[in-house]
Parts: C-alpha cells; sequence; structure tokens
C-alpha cells in the first residue's frame, strides 16, 4: 500500500506556495491513463458469452448483472392486473420526462413509470450546465469536433452531429416550458447567455442555471409532466422485465408496483427506456456520485431482449467527488469550480494536472499522485486538495452567490473555502457505452426505444461536461417523437388495443445461460442497491 | 470509531454511527429502503423529507434526512410523498401573455389570498425560504419579487404540507417563475442560432475529423 502525506503537514506545504507551481509532466497523456485510469486496470473487463453482443468487452460487474435470471417467472403474470398504453415510458428522469412530454404532444396516450419518485435521478443533481453552442465564434461544427475529440474519436458521427445540431431547438424548448438560464448583460438586445468554459472544448460553451442546473431543468420537467392531462404517471412502480412477441420485438413491460405490491402488465405499442446509468455498482470500488436509483436495469433488460449494447467497459470517473467528511464521500463537486478559477494541489503543493484536462485524464493524474504517495489523508480518508483560494479574494463576487450549490457543500463538510481546501477524490460519475440507438433512438429491438444515459455512442468512450444534459432532451424528445408515430401508425392499422405479450424472450435466455454454463441462480435487475433485498414474492400461502 | 448511539426510525431503535446522516442510518438497517430517497446528501431531490425529534426536546422540526446528522436519541419518522387532489392544471402555453398575470394566478391558485399568515411554511422549509413572504409578495401583485424568493426552492413540498389553506406555496412560486421565463427570456445569441439554422446554414461536416486525425 502506498503511503499518503497527513492533512496537517499538506496544509503546511500549500500555505508555503503563494503560487503553487505546475509540475512538469513526463508522462504522455495516452500513457497516463493506460497506467492509472480504472478502465485500463487488469480486473476491470471481460468479454460477454451471450447476447447480442457476446465477445463484446464489459465490465465484469455488469456482465454478471447482463447474464443473470430474470426476477419473475411465467405465474407472476397470470394473475396480474392489465393495463395497456400507446407509449409507455420506463424512467422519470429528463430522459424519461422529455420523451413522455414530446409522445404526448405528438397525440398519443402515454404512462410514465418510475422506479423511485418522478425527478429523483441523475438529472436534478446536474450542477455544471448544459452545452449549445451559441456564441457567434462558436458553431455546432465545433461542438461536434470538441466532443469527437473528447470522446477519443469513438462516438458514432451521426448521433453527434444530432446531439450539436438539436442543441439551440432544445434550450428553446426549455424556455419555453420556463427553465431559467443565467445571462450577462441582459440589459442589451434581449440579453446574452453565459457561457461557461467545460474541460476538453475549444471555448466557453456550456449554458447554466446558477450551479444548480439539473435542479431547475427537473422542477420544470417534473411540474410539466404532472400536470399533463395525456401522461399517466406511475411513481414507485420499477420495470422488473420487459414483455415480447413471437417475432421478439417488444411489446410492453412487467411493473411492481411498491405500494400495494403487486405486479402490474403494461401493453404498449411502443416502449421507451430511459433508466438512465449504473453508478450505484460502486464499479472498481469507486464511491459514486449518483443518485440511488442507478443500477443498470434498464440496461438488463434491454440485454436480454436482445438489444445491442456498446462501450460497456467505459466508464467516467468524475476527478471531483468529496473524500473528506466520511458522511458526503463520493458525492459531486461540480467542474464549474474548476472551470472558475479552482485549483487542484497534491500534499506537496504542487499542481500536478492542467485542471481543464478531459476529466479522464484529471481523473487519472490524481490516482497518480495518491498512488506515489502525493496523497493526502484525513481521518483515514485519501485524496488531493481542491483549492478555492482563486475563487474567493476579495475584489471578487461571495462564492453564495457565484457558486451556491458549492457554497452550501462546503457547508455541509464544515469547511471556510476561503481558508480551508477541500479533499477530494474520484468519484464513478457517468456510464460512457450503453444500448445501441438509431437517429430516432430505436434499439435494435423493434418497439423498443432507449434515451439518456442508458444509451452508448453519442459521446464515445468519454464524455464532455454538459453533454449528457444535452443527450437526454435532444433524444429523449427524438424517441418520444418517433414512438408517437409508430403507435399512430400501428393505431391506424387496428384499432384494438396492443396485443398482450409475453417472456418467451426470457425462457430462450435461460436455456442460453445453462448451455454457456452459466450461473440461473443471480438474478437482476438489482432495482436497489445496498445490502436488504426487496421480495418480490409474498411466500405461496399467501398468494391469492 | 467506537462509540455508536441509538435512534429511532419509523419506531424502530438502531444503532447509528456519528457522524453519519438519519439516511445513512437507515440505509444500514434491516428493510429494503425503496422511498423516500434519491441523491443521498446533495440534498437537492426533496425525497428524504422526514420529523425529527431530539432527545429532550418537545418541538419536532422538519429536515431532509440525507442532511442531518445523527444525535443520540433523536426520534425519526419519514414523510410519504403524495399528490393531493385539488391540483390546479395549467399548461405552460398558458402562461405566455404577460398582461394577464395577476388574473390567472388567481386563477389558477385561487387558495393565495386566504394565507393566514399563520408561518406553518416558514417552519417547514428545510431551505430557510421566506415562503409565508414570498405569498403575500404574490397576492399584492409583486410577482417578480414572489418569484425571486423560491429561487432555491428544491419542491419538498413540505411548505405544501404545512399549509392549513392548501395553498401549496411552493407551486405558486413555480409557477411565477416560470411564467417569468416564458415571458422575458429572449436571449439574442439564441434566436439568431435559431434563426440561422432555419435558414439551413451551419450543417455538420461529419468526416472532418477523420482528415485531422489522419493528418
Ligand atoms: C451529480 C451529477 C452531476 C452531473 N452534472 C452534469 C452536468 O452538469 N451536465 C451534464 O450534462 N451532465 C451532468 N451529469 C450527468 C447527467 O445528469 C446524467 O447523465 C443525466 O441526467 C441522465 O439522465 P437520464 O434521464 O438518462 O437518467 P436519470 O436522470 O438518472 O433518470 C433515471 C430514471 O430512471 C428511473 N429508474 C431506474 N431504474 C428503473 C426501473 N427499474 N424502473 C423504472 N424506473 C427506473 C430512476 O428512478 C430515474 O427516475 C451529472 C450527473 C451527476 C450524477
Ligand atoms: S419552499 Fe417549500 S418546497 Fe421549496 S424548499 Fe421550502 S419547503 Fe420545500
Ligand atoms: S402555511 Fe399557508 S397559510 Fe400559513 S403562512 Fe404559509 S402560506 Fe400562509
Ligand atoms: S435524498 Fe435528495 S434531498 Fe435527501
Amino acid at each position: 500500500m502506498s503511503t499518503a502525506i497527513s492533512y496537517q503537514q499538506a496544509c503546511l506545504n500549500r500555505a508555503s506556495h503563494a503560487t503553487p507551481p505546475l509540475r512538469a509532466d513526463d508522462l504522455s497523456r495516452a500513457a497516463l491513463l493506460a497506467q492509472y485510469h480504472p478502465d485500463h486496470a487488469a480486473d476491470a473487463s471481460t468479454l460477454l458469452q451471450i447476447g447480442s453482443s457476446r465477445g463484446q468487452p464489459c465490465h465484469p460487474l455488469l456482465a454478471g448483472l447482463l447474464q443473470s435470471n430474470a426476477l419473475i417467472d411465467g405465474f407472476d403474470l397470470a394473475g396480474a392486473e392489465q393495463r395497456s398504453t400507446d407509449v409507455l415510458v420506463l424512467g422519470g428522469g429528463g430522459a424519461g420526462a422529455a420523451a413522455a412530454l414530446t409522445a404526448a404532444r405528438g397525440g398519443a396516450d402515454v404512462m410514465l413509470a418510475s422506479k423511485l419518485r418522478l425527478g429523483d435521478s441523475n438529472t436534478v443533481m446536474a450542477e455544471g450546465g448544459i452545452q449549445a453552442a451559441l456564441a457567434a465564434s462558436d458553431s455546432p461544427q465545433q461542438h461536434f469536433d470538441d466532443a469527437m475529440r473528447g470522446g477519443h474519436n469513438c462516438a458514432d458521427p451521426q448521433l453527434l452531429a444530432q446531439l450539436a445540431s438539436d442543441a439551440p431547438g432544445v434550450i428553446r424548448w426549455l424556455i419555453e416550458l420556463g427553465m431559467h438560464f443565467d445571462l450577462v448583460d441582459a440589459s442589451s438586445d434581449g440579453g446574452k447567455l453565459r457561457y461557461k468554459q467545460a474541460g476538453g472544448c475549444s471555448q466557453p460553451r456550456i449554458l447554466s442555471y446558477r450551479d444548480y442546473t439539473g435542479l431547475e431543468m427537473m422542477c420544470v420537467l417534473r411540474e410539466t409532466v404532472e400536470l399533463e392531462p395525456g401522461i399517466q404517471l406511475l411513481n414507485r412502480c420499477p420495470v422488473v422485465e420487459l414483455l415480447s412477441h413471437e417475432d421478439g420485438s417488444c411489446a410492453g413491460a412487467v411493473l411492481y408496483d411498491l405500494e400495494y405490491q403487486r405486479f402490474i402488465v403494461v401493453s404498449a405499442r411502443q416502449t421507451i427506456l430511459a433508466t438512465g446509468g449504473c453508478g450505484r455498482l460502486h464499479l472498481q470500488g469507486f464511491p459514486t456520485s449518483n443518485h440511488y436509483g442507478a443500477t443498470a436495469d434498464g440496461l438488463v433488460l434491454a440485454y436480454r431482449l436482445g438489444a445491442q449494447l456498446r462501450d460497456m467497459d467505459a466508464f467516467q470517473y468524475h476527478p471531483t467527488g468529496v473524500a473528506w467528511p466520511q458522511r458526503l464521500r463520493g458525492g459531486l463537486i461540480s467542474e464549474a469550480a474548476r472551470s472558475a478559477g479552482a485549483m487542484l494541489l497534491n500534499g506537496l503543493g504542487e499542481r500536478f494536472v492542467d485542471e481543464l484536462a478531459p476529466r479522464d485524464v484529471v481523473t487519472a493524474a490524481i490516482l497518480r499522485e495518491c498512488a506515489a504517495g502525493r496523497g493526502i489523508v484525513r481521518d483515514g480518508q485519501q485524496g488531493v486538495f481542491l483549492d478555492l483560494r482563486r475563487l474567493c479574494g476579495p475584489d471578487l463576487p461571495a462564492l453564495a452567490s457565484q457558486l451556491p450549490a458549492l457554497q452550501h457543500l462546503a457547508d455541509k463538510c464544515g469547511i471556510d473555502p476561503t481558508r480551508e481546501p477541500m479533499l477530494v477524490y474520484p468519484t464513478l460519475h457517468y456510464q460512457n457505452g450503453g444500448v445501441v440507438i438509431d437517429s430516432q433512438g430505436q434499439s435494435s429491438v423493434p418497439g423498443l426505444l432507449c434515451a439518456g444515459e442508458i444509451t452508448g455512442g453519442i459521446h464515445g468512450r468519454n464524455r464532455l461536461m454538459g453533454n449528457a444534459l444535452l443527450d437526454i432532451l435532444a433524444f429523449g424528445r427524438r424517441a418520444g417523437r418517433q414512438a408517437a408515430r409508430q403507435a399512430q401508425a400501428a393505431r391506424n392499422k387496428s384499432s384494438l388495443p396492443p396485443l398482450r405479450g409475453g417472456i418467451e424472450h426470457v425462457y430462450r435466455w435461460q436455456r442460453q445461460l445453462a448451455l454457456a454454463g452459466l450461473d440461473a441462480s443471480q438474478q437482476a435487475p438489482l432495482l436497489y442497491p445496498g445490502q436488504a433485498r426487496l421480495t418480490l414474492h409474498r411466500p405461496a400461502s399467501a398468494r391469492a | 470509531m467506537s462509540e455508536t448511539i441509538c435512534i429511532s426510525i419509523d419506531g424502530k431503535v438502531m444503532a447509528a454511527q456519528p457522524g453519519d446522516s438519519i439516511l445513512q442510518t437507515r440505509l444500514h438497517g434491516p428493510d429494503a429502503v425503496t422511498a423516500n430517497i434519491g441523491c443521498m446528501g446533495q440534498g437537492v431531490c426533496g425525497s428524504c423529507r422526514c420529523l425529527v425529534r431530539k432527545a429532550g426536546e418537545r418541538e419536532t422540526v422538519s429536515r431532509l434526512a440525507c442532511e442531518t446528522v445523527v444525535e443520540d436519541g433523536m426520534q425519526v419518522s419519514f414523510i410519504d410523498y403524495y399528490l393531493p387532489d385539488h391540483v390546479h392544471r395549467y399548461r405552460p402555453h398558458d402562461l405566455r401573455d404577460g398582461w394577464q398575470a395577476l388574473p390567472q394566478l388567481q386563477q389558477t391558485f385561487p387558495e393565495t389570498a386566504h394565507c393566514r399568515h399563520c408561518g406553518g411554511c416558514d417552519r417547514a422549509c428545510p431551505r430557510g425560504i421566506p415562503v409565508q413572504q414570498g405569498i403575500a409578495l404574490a397576492s399584492r401583485g409583486e410577482l417578480q419579487a414572489a418569484a425571486a424568493l423560491f429561487d432555491p426552492c428544491i419542491m419538498c413540498n413540505l411548505c405544501t404540507l404545512a399549509c392549513p389553506e392548501n395553498i401549496r406555496p411552493n407551486h405558486v412560486g413555480l409557477y411565477l417563475r416560470r411564467a417569468q421565463a416564458i415571458q422575458n427570456l429572449r436571449p439574442g445569441d439564441l434566436l439568431r442560432r435559431l434563426e440561422q439554422q432555419a435558414r439551413g446554414q451551419l450543417a455538420i461536416d461529419t468526416t472532418a475529423h477523420l482528415a485531422r486525425s489522419e493528418s
């Protein structure tokens, strides 16, 4: 085990540098990533053995869930309540809300089911902001180029081009729903939006509302969904399995109603998965910034039904998670802090990386400092300093008005940011890969669309700050529009309610598990993290 | 840390680690946690609402469980989220005409005028928002000022629960904030970009990066 420098010593070292020097680097970025990024660790990847992405690399923990058995069997469906709808949206974050609103506006009957309450998601937690190339000196092309480079040239060019082109329309849509954005110079010419710099970008392009953009966005989206008569909302009804027709297409989903402890079978003409990412799996033992429900549920279900996945071995570890106090470990300190001038210092008081390099590079650099014994330890927690000195001068606006969420966090840590630095350590933040989709959000399974963090391809192998909030709205709206169109086409063919499906695909999957010699006793999706497991089945004697 | 303390959550006594939050303590308990949880410490989702009474105190206060550190002898009960029946529906589209702002507010939230100034909402708010003052400003027609007060609201609905007149103060606040953006926010740079796109300019060349990475 490596050693680390004590907190007291590190504070002294910091104080001895009025202007901390930036240490020259002896490793190329590629070498730094190869040696220190968690994705490159020897135990961070395995090959999928069954399913439509067989042979592709995947994180072992996730592979275990992807190649596991269903939570339900045919018996569970027998007595379950039946419902039907045109479009079933699964997941109540930004992607789900945008898809549901657009589908309803497109004339479809919509049902939105969410595991937690609508809005309790990663979206509400986003602080930094959303990218949109609006400056006269900027263009969608430059947005595209930055994201392509940031994602190591692995993004799907078509999807990425749509992302960059959709941005202005998305911002307009948000304003039309009542979302606020920060302005500079509000007095002239209708005002100009404030742009912040993101790591890895050729120019400032992040739009935000203070440092709680996601909260502002989700409050508006949630209220709009709740007040929309065309959307039926089911809170606390996680999806536990998808339904299939004989031809392999998606027929809807099985929900578990937590309040009444029973299954609901929803037949749908089109199903949109928007269940987000997998941060709560704590890959590679890292803490996470993600909300409680981020357990890869949708990914597991889509794969079992036959959807293709990509880049399931590429994750984003955000450089600045809280490392101390323990109670707040993994919580995010937004990149907005570094964008505004916060510095990263090791235990010797040196800067060791350009703070605005791409996130994977900064993360690898922090892990290197810790591995080399230049990390800092406080009450058993290791990390490096995030020094806010440059944000807290006498002639600067108070931190509380610049970055209120950061001030709130510093208060919770019991830290006075004008004097004391915060201890930070990388935190598992984002799932770069996911379900393969086309330009309208359709997966390789007919009738199944996906939007948001559950999808792969838009960001390649590393996402830039602000492109996830854009992605969930751009593609959430595309998926909603497409689902409404398809549902309408199906209704034109037959006015009968959608056909009820079954779980034939689960039986096929079980045969594959057996053939590959995989353990069929492991069940997924997980639904809830932590040691206490939810039991979906009452004892047989109690079943009606 | 060796010392452990005891708190009671929804009537069950549990051992807790000093320094942990109420929410963390509940997660270490024997039951699967499926509600009243979301962001787990960021304090933005508003789902972990609870009532807290400290040992030896009479007063019960509303708190966010993920932001509240446990103390020995604390009693906690979580509050379920519900949607009341008397929700007043409106659509963003309805808010476009600023000239109708006052009559529309009165129509959509008629209870606003009935505020008793009991201060229940102020006491409930974990964010320290002067909710009652916001409602007073709104009913006086000072809509911008009222909206501004609700800026840091996380929509935890505790003020709505506390209000004896069914005013739903946070929803009034959000309504006013939305109206403000819908009516006033017309950034020049966004208008220009939308217009350029409408004229078919600014298409993206998806192959440009290939040439660059080869060179
Ligand atoms: C702390 C933090 C800060 C961030 N900051 C930024 C930022 O500044 N800019 C940016 O662009 N991106 C940011 N991101 C990333 C971005 O917020 C997310 O990628 C994005 O919000 C994901 O949206 P989503 O709708 O796909 O998923 P989520 O918002 O996570 O929503 C997933 C939804 O699915 C539901 N769900 C899960 N499982 C099930 C199930 N089995 N059945 C039914 N429902 C289910 C959940 O309850 C939830 O409602 C941040 C992320 C975090 C965690
Ligand atoms: S104003 Fe109401 S909803 Fe908003 S934070 Fe305060 S108590 Fe919660
Ligand atoms: S709780 Fe309701 S009635 Fe009492 S002061 Fe607040 S808004 Fe007025
Ligand atoms: S869990 Fe989100 S506010 Fe507490």
